[in-house]
Order: structure tokens, then C-alpha cells, then sequence
């Protein structure tokens, strides 16, 4: 189970990172700062994953020697990326002179003495858990089916972090951590959509096929 | 409600207005981009500078006043502006 859990971790860094490349481009071609966050959220995200996959490798294959501090620093990448996605969404808020701003602020003041893995996880959960209040709010404004798709996408995320958290507390079932990597990749599969679209959009503005 | 808007989106518009509203051919004037832009004077002149210098728009001048025609690469720009910010749009965020 662990291994196939370590190899779900390995499709998260590839979807990761092929959503990093399109936002990437996008900075590249038309200077956009919200696409620069956007990389920098799935940049992160992306080597979160590889992180969490080569520690679970290291568990797996003897000889492969990981520190233990690795697993943190995975969580840490992993909750830096879905900051980024989440403050993005905080600045459109302000941009768009609207409350929501303090959904973010919430989970910063909620915490007292908790370990910091459960700290990262926590946090993990909450910024993604906004990321999907506020991807609902704006498919609620553009009636767009892949902003839907995606807010669905990042619930599912949202879920697997829900249950990564409980993970922690029950160390001992390994069903919880091969749900949350399920939850996790059907949400990052989910995300891929509009990287297709894009694909697709551009072959047909290239004229190429 | 009234909302900020970020440099390129601002670009963007002036860019769509310059395609847009250029229906007889001979380029729009710069009271109409103000109008359609929502931006101060002072602030569109140093935009159409910039415009015109990076290529995205090709100034036509009159006998008093300059006209303004968007370029091929300008056009190009916002082709590729649409595709990006229907990216942005699927993640519920704007450009």
C-alpha cells in the first residue's frame, strides 16, 4: 500500500508541474502577477509531492537513506504552495474591494502549542479550504464549468488534507494515508483539466492542426 | 461595485478598445480610448507611449491629433491575453 500511495505522490509532482509550466508561460508571454503566484503555488506544491514521494521511497527501498526532517520540510513546501493559491485569491478579493480577506486571517490566530507537522497540515487545510470558497464565488460570477471543475477539484483536495490531518492521529491505519493520497490526485487530476483546455486552445489558435 | 485593476488588464483594455472601436479603419482617438479605458489623461498618454514604443500599437498621425491602430503584435498579445486569462479564470482568479 505504501508503495502505491508513494507513486500516487510521483502523478501530484507531474500535474504540479505541468500546471507551473502553462502559469510560467503566461508570466513569460503577458507579465501577469497572478500567474506568477499561481507557479509559485504549484512549483511548490509540485516539489512538496516529489518530497513526500522520495521520503515514502526511502521507507520502502532499503539503503535509501532520507532524514527524518524531510517529511517536514515536504508538509512545509506543500503548505507554501497552497498559501500561494490561497493569497492569490485574498488579493483578487481586495483588488475587487469585497470582505473575504479574513476567511485567510483565521487559521493564522487559531493555533496554541501544536506540533508542527500538525501546524503545516492545519494550515494546508484551511488555505485550501479557501481556495474553494472562493473558486465557488467566482464560478458564482462566471457561470464558468471549469471554475466549477476546479472548485471541485480542490475540495477533493481540501479532503485529503482533512484526512492526512487525521492520519496523524491514528498512526496506525494505513487506509487513511492511501485515501488521502486518492482524494489528493483526484483533485490534482481534476486541476489538470484546464491545462488540456489550454492545450487544446492553443493548437486551435495555432492553426496548427 | 468599482474594482482595482492590474497593468496588464489595464493594457489589455485599451488594446481591445483600439481593435474593437477602429471600425472605419483610420485608428481610434485618444478621447475615445480615455472613455472606453477609464483612466486619467495624464495616465493614458504615458500608457500610448509605451504601447506605440513596445510595438503594440501603431500611431497614425493626423494634421492635429494622433491616432491610434492596434499592431499585429498587439493583436497577437491579446490573443494570447484571452487564452491566459481563461486559464486564470478555470483557478477563479483574474488577471
Amino acid at each position: 500500500m505504501e508503495m502505491i500511495s508513494d507513486v500516487l505522490q510521483f502523478i501530484g509532482v507531474f500535474v504540479s508541474f505541468s500546471i507551473a509550466y502553462v502559469a510560467y508561460r503566461g508570466v513569460r508571454r503577458i507579465h501577469s502577477s497572478s500567474l506568477l503566484r499561481l507557479t509559485a503555488a504549484f512549483v511548490f506544491l509540485g516539489f512538496g509531492f516529489a518530497v513526500e514521494g522520495f521520503v515514502g521511497l526511502s521507507q520502502v527501498i532499503p539503503n535509501l537513506p532520507f532524514p527524518t526532517m524531510a517529511v517536514v520540510a515536504g508538509l512545509l513546501f506543500e503548505t507554501t504552495g497552497y498559501f500561494f493559491l490561497a493569497f492569490s485569491h485574498a488579493l483578487d478579493v481586495m483588488m475587487s474591494k469585497r470582505m473575504g480577506v479574513a476567511l485567510l486571517i483565521f487559521p493564522v490566530i487559531s493555533f496554541s502549542g501544536a506540533q508542527l507537522i500538525d501546524i503545516l497540515s492545519t494550515l494546508s487545510f484551511y488555505f485550501v479550504l479557501y481556495g474553494v470558497v472562493e473558486t465557488l464565488y467566482s464560478y458564482a460570477r462566471t457561470r464558468k464549468p471549469d471554475t466549477l471543475l476546479i472548485a471541485v477539484g480542490l475540495a477533493m483536495i481540501s479532503l485529503g488534507t482533512f484526512v492526512q490531518w487525521l492520519s496523524l492521529l491514528y498512526l496506525n491505519v494505513d487506509v487513511l494515508l492511501l485515501l488521502q493520497i486518492i482524494m489528493k490526485e483526484i483533485g490534482l487530476l481534476i486541476l489538470f483539466i484546464p491545462v488540456l483546455n489550454f492545450a487544446v486552445g492553443r493548437v486551435r489558435l495555432d492553426g496548427t492542426i | 461595485m468599482a474594482q482595482y485593476r492590474t497593468q496588464v488588464r489595464i493594457i489589455a483594455d485599451v488594446l481591445s478598445t483600439a481593435k474593437n472601436m477602429n471600425t472605419e479603419g483610420n485608428g481610434v482617438g485618444v478621447t475615445t480610448l480615455l472613455r472606453k479605458g477609464n483612466l486619467s489623461y495624464t495616465r493614458m498618454s504615458k500608457l500610448l507611449s509605451e504601447l506605440v514604443g513596445s510595438g503594440l500599437l501603431l500611431e497614425l498621425n493626423g494634421d492635429k491629433i494622433s491616432k491610434y491602430m492596434i499592431s499585429d503584435k498587439g493583436t497577437e498579445f491579446l490573443a494570447v491575453y484571452h487564452q491566459f486569462e481563461d486559464f486564470a479564470q478555470s483557478f477563479g482568479l483574474k488577471l
